[in-house]
């Protein structure tokens, strides 16, 4: 389902290494229709698909928050949180959407990090683009890592 | 879809209760096992004392909501920025609400801006934040 990554080929991530603009993930992934009815159990989101075109050539969309979990898996993976990680704050920005069965390409990028006390805050900027190279999501995750055990 | 389109009207609410189940379907959605989720004995050790929701998992809620009140408007021209503020445990029966704060007419189109939360049982917002979604007449 998934190809690509960064840090993940690394046992250890230096997380104090990672500057503005260093990239954490790419990875693509098609947007399959057992992940999303998985996703819609998951959130017991009860609501049908919304739908875009018509007649023959209706397809079903991908819920928007689907995508914004698509483009954090990477991130999740690639930047090995550690297990006390504390996510803060989250903004999504949906551009185009995405029909069930959609390729899509997943960047993560570091956007701010910094140490406070005894966490590190790490913004991640994420941009998702579709097969036609049209982005569809813009987002940014704000992540609270311990500084312990670094 | 719902019918809030003015300033101050309320968005339809959804309500629902999160269990360990959807935890861990959720898990194996997003990739994310992180153990605070789905460890139940690193979970009681935690300072929560307990597993807790993925905040992704909560703030689903916001883009239903969103979805259920402006249609596929949202998945093309809506936006959120929010922050979670108090975790979600299993067994938390969760409330998102919102209402529209600002409509500003920009031609044949409208912004509509929202200001959007989640509260457990208790009272105590979980999440709070902003969204906005661009219809056309």
């Amino acid at each position: 389902m998934s190809s690509g990554n960064n840090a993940a080929q690394n046992p250890q991530v230096n997380y104090s290494a990672l500057s503005v603009g260093s990239p954490i993930s790419k990875r693509s992934y098609v947007v399959a229709h057992d992940l999303i009815n998985l996703y819609k159990l998951a959130v017991q989101d009860e609501s049908k698909l919304m739908t875009t075109g018509n007649g023959i050539s209706k397809v079903h969309l991908a819920p928007p928050m689907s995508i914004s979990a698509l483009s954090l898996r990477g991130v999740v993976n690639d930047l090995k949180i550690p297990g006390g990680t504390l996510h803060v704050g989250q903004e999504n920005e949906y551009l185009k959407p995405v029909a069930i069965g959609e390729s899509l390409y997943c960047e993560a990028t570091i956007s701010s990090n910094s140490v406070r006390g005894e966490w590190r805050f790490m913004g991640v900027a994420l941009k998702v683009t579709d097969s036609q190279g049209d982005i569809v999501m813009n987002g940014k995750s704000t992540i609270l890592l311990p500084v312990e055990g670094e | 879809m719902g019918t809030a389109r003015r300033e101050g009207d309320k968005l339809t609410e959804i309500r629902k209760e999160v269990s360990r189940e959807h935890i861990a379907l959720y898990a194996e959605a997003s990739g994310d096992f992180n153990p605070i989720h789905i460890d139940q004995e690193y979970g009681e050790k935690s300072p929560f004392g307990s597993n807790i929701a993925h905040g992704m998992m909560v703030a689903a809620c916001i883009s239903e909501l969103m979805g259920a009140n402006f249609g596929s408007s949202w998945n093309k021209t809506g936006k959120m920025k929010i922050k979670f503020s108090s975790p979600v445990f299993p067994g938390d029966v969760i409330k998102t609400s919102g209402f529209i704060k600002k409509v500003a007419q920009i031609g044949r189109k409208s912004l509509v801006q929202c200001t959007v939360s989640i509260s457990k049982q208790t009272g105590e917002k979980v999440i709070s934040g902003d969204t906005s979604v661009t219809l056309t007449k």
